[in-house]
C-alpha cells in the first residue's frame, strides 16, 4: 500500500559547486553526523512507542500476561482459542459489515457532493465550510447528541414512525444498530473525501470537458467519459484510507453503543479493548490485534488487485 | 497510507478578476434554472442534515428539565442557562479542559519540532541508515494503533507513566504522517540556500532555526493546526492513561458523564463547551484545514 503514501523521490546529491575532494569529505562526514542528530530524536520516540510495541504485540500473542508480571509462554493457544471464540467471529461480521455498508457510502456521498460544490457560485465557500465541520468534531462529543437522535423519541425513530415504521431505538435493536453507526460514520467522513475529490476535479482540463460538450455529450456521459476517469486515483486512495478507517471505529461505539445491543456492534477493535482493558487479558486481546493487523493487510492487497489494475 | 502519491495541488489563490471570469466560464457547464434550483434545493437540504447535530446539541443543552423527545424538544423556547452552569459548577470541566489543553499544545510544539527536525534530515542529509530508518517510518503507516495499544500500556505502567502528563504525551508525539508532511516540503527547498549559509560559516543549528523554520512557515501552520485537532479530539489513550478523573481530558470526562445517569442536558452543555475551541479555530482556520486536506491529503 505504499504507493498511496507520500511518493519517495530518488535522493539527488547535494549540489554544492565541487571542491576540493578533501573537504567534501569533510562536510559529508559532518553532514551525516548533523543528520543523525537531527533524525533520532523521532526515532527513538519510535523506537519505543511504535516499532517496539508492534514487535512486542507480536509476541505477546504466544504468551500469557498478568498484570502482576507474570508471564507464561503459550504457543499459539490464544490463537487457537480465538478460532473457536464464537465472539470473534461475530466481530469480524461486525467489523466487515460496517466496512462494506460505511466505505461505498461515504465514497458516493463525498463524490455527489463534490461535484455539486465544484463550480463557483454564490454561497459555494459556506456549503464547503459546513459540510467540513464533522470531520473536525471529535465522535465523543457527537456522539452523545447522536445517542439522542437514533433513541426512541428521538427523530430519526419518530419520523420512521411517521412513515408506518415501529419507532423503536435504532440502538437498541440488532439489525438497526449498524445502519444507525454507518450514518454516523458517513456524516464524519463525507467532507473530508469531498475535498479530496474537489482538489482532483480542479486537476481535470476545462478543454476536454469543452471539448466533449461541443461534441454534444450530455453531462451524464461527460462525466463518465471525461471527468471520472480522471478521479479514479483520488477515488482509490479515498477507498483504502477509509477502509482501514472503518476497521478501527472505536469512538464511536465506545460512546454510542459499548458494542451493544448482545454484540450487535461489538467489532474487532471493540474487542481488543473489552479484552484488553476490561478483563486484562492482554496476551489474548495481543493475538486479537494480529487478527486486526493481518486483516488490514489482506484487505489492503486485495483493493490494490482489484481497484488497482484498472488505472 | 495518510500522504496521496498523486499529491492534488491546492487551489491557487486567484486574483478577483480572475475569480470572474472563471465564475463566468464555470456558468457555462451550470445547468439551466430548473436544474439550478434543484441543485440548491438538495445543497439546503444536505447542509441541514449536516448541521442538525450541532443544532439539536445546542438547543437541548438550553433546556434542561424539559421533555427531549422530537420534534417538541427542538422548538427554541423556555431557553435557560441552568444546564451550561451546572456543567461548569463541578470545576471538573475546567480541570479536563486544562489537561486537553495541555496535552494539545504541548503535543503541537514537540511534533512540530521533532518532525521538522527529523523532516529536514531525511530530506536534506545523507547519513548512514536513513533509507532504513525513513522506511520503517513508512512501514509503521501500516500498523494499526490498536496493535500498539497494550505493549505501549504495559511499557508505560512498567515506566510509571500512567496517569501523568509526559505519559499521556510521548507516545502520542511518535507520528508518522508529520514527518513525511515536513520531509516532502523541505525536499522542494532549494539546496543553494542551505548551501550558501553553509559556506557563510553558519552553524547547522542556525541554518536549521533561521533559514529552515522560517521557510516552513505555510506548512507547520497547516500541521499544527491538525496536530491540535487530533490531540483535542483523541480518546482512546487518554482515556486509558488517566486513572483518575483529575488526568481525564475533555473527551474521557464528558463520555465518563454520558455513561453515568448524568441528564442529556448537562452532558450536550458540556460537549458544547468542549466543542467550542475547535469550532472557533475552525472558523478562524479554516483555509488551513481545507487546503491542508486538499493539498496534503493529511488525515482529517
Amino acid at each position: 500500500m505504499s504507493e498511496t503514501a507520500v511518493s519517495v523521490r530518488s535522493e539527488t546529491a547535494p549540489t554544492a559547486k565541487p571542491k576540493k575532494p578533501s573537504s567534501r569529505k569533510k562536510l559529508s562526514r559532518i553532514d551525516a553526523r548533523v543528520g543523525l542528530m537531527f533524525a533520532l530524536p523521532m526515532f527513538l520516540l519510535f523506537i519505543a512507542f511504535r516499532f517496539g510495541p508492534s514487535i512486542a504485540g507480536v509476541l505477546l500473542s504466544f504468551f500469557d500476561y498478568e498484570i502482576t508480571g507474570t508471564l507464561e509462554f503459550k504457543g499459539i493457544d490464544n490463537f487457537k482459542r480465538l478460532v473457536s471464540d464464537e465472539r470473534f467471529w461475530d466481530a469480524m461480521r461486525v467489523t466487515l459489515t460496517y466496512a462494506v455498508l460505511a466505505v461505498p457510502l461515504v465514497l458516493v456521498t463525498s463524490l455527489a457532493m463534490a461535484l455539486s460544490v465544484r463550480r463557483r457560485f454564490r454561497g459555494v465557500a459556506f456549503f464547503r465550510s459546513v459540510f467540513f465541520l464533522p470531520v473536525v468534531t471529535s465522535l465523543v462529543l457527537a456522539g452523545t447528541v447522536f445517542v439522542w437522535v437514533f433513541s426512541s423519541g428521538g427523530p430519526v425513530s419518530v419520523i420512521s414512525e411517521w412513515m408506518g415504521g415501529s419507532g423503536e431505538s435504532w440502538l437498541n435493536s440488532r439489525v438497526l444498530v449498524i445502519p444507525a453507526l454507518v450514518l454516523v460514520g458517513v456524516w464524519s467522513r463525507f467532507g473530508y473525501g469531498m475535498l479530496i475529490l474537489l482538489a482532483a476535479l480542479q486537476e481535470v482540463p476545462r478543454e476536454l470537458e469543452e471539448a466533449a460538450m461541443m461534441d454534444g455529450a450530455n453531462s451524464w456521459r461527460r462525466f463518465w467519459a471525461v471527468v471520472f476517469p480522471q478521479l479514479k486515483p483520488s477515488l482509490f486512495f479515498l477507498a483504502i484510507i477509509e477502509t482501514t478507517g472503518s476497521f478501527q471505529v472505536f469512538d464511536l461505539i465506545y460512546t454510542m453503543t459499548q458494542g451493544g445491543p448482545a454484540r450487535g456492534s461489538y467489532t474487532l477493535v471493540y474487542m481488543i479493548y473489552d479484552q484488553g482493558f476490561k478483563y486484562y487479558d492482554f496476551g489474548y486481546a495481543s493475538a486479537l490485534g494480529v487478527a486486526l493487523f493481518v486483516l488490514t493487510l489482506i484487505i489492503a492487497f486485495v483493493q490494490r488487485k482489484v481497484l488497482g489494475d484498472k488505472k | 497510507m495518510t500522504l496521496t502519491q498523486q499529491a492534488p495541488t491546492s487551489v491557487p489563490e486567484l486574483t478577483p478578476n480572475q475569480r470572474r471570469r472563471k465564475a463566468r466560464a464555470d456558468a457555462a457547464f451550470e445547468p439551466r434554472l430548473g436544474g439550478k434550483i434543484l441543485k440548491w434545493i438538495f445543497l439546503l437540504l444536505a447542509a441541514i442534515v449536516t448541521f442538525f447535530p450541532f443544532f439539536a446539541m445546542v438547543v437541548i443543552a438550553l433546556k434542561p428539565g424539559m421533555a427531549i423527545d422530537f420534534p417538541g424538544s427542538l422548538m427554541p423556547t423556555n431557553l435557560s442557562g441552568d444546564a451550561f452552569k451546572e456543567v461548569l459548577s463541578s470545576g471538573q470541566l475546567m480541570t479536563w479542559t486544562k489537561n486537553t489543553l495541555i496535552y494539545s499544545v504541548v503535543s503541537v510544539v514537540l511534533v512540530l519540532i521533532l518532525a521538522s527536525m527529523a523532516g529536514y534530515a531525511f530530506a536534506k542529509k545523507k547519513f548512514p541508515g536513513r533509507e532504513a530508518m525513513f522506511w520503517s517510518f513508512l512501514a509503521m503507516v501500516m500498523v494499526p494503533f490498536h496493535v500498539t495499544l497494550i505493549p505501549t500500556f504495559i511499557f508505560m505502567a512498567k515506566m510509571g507513566g500512567i496517569g501523568t502528563y509526559w505519559g499521556l504525551i510521548l507516545p502520542s508525539i511518535a507520528n508518522a504522517q508529520a514527518v513525511f508532511l515536513m520531509r516532502q516540503f523541505i525536499q522542494g527547498l532549494p539546496d543553494e540556500l542551505f548551501e550558501a549559509a553553509k559556506i557563510d560559516g553558519a552553524s547547522e543549528m542556525r541554518i536549521f532555526f533561521r533559514i529552515v523554520l522560517p521557510l516552513c512557515k505555510p506548512v507547520l501552520a497547516t500541521l499544527g493546526v491538525f496536530v491540535f485537532l487530533w490531540h483535542w479530539n483523541d480518546f482512546l489513550w487518554p482515556m486509558i492513561v488517566g486513572r483518575t478523573s483529575e488526568m481525564w481530558t475533555l473527551t474521557v470526562g464528558i463520555s465518563s458523564m454520558h455513561q453515568q445517569n448524568v441528564p442529556l442536558s448537562t452532558v450536550l452543555a458540556g460537549s458544547v463547551i468542549a466543542l467550542l475551541p475547535i469550532m472557533m479555530a475552525y472558523l478562524m482556520a479554516q483555509r488551513y484545514f481545507q487546503e491542508g486536506v486538499a493539498g496534503t491529503g493529511i488525515k482529517g
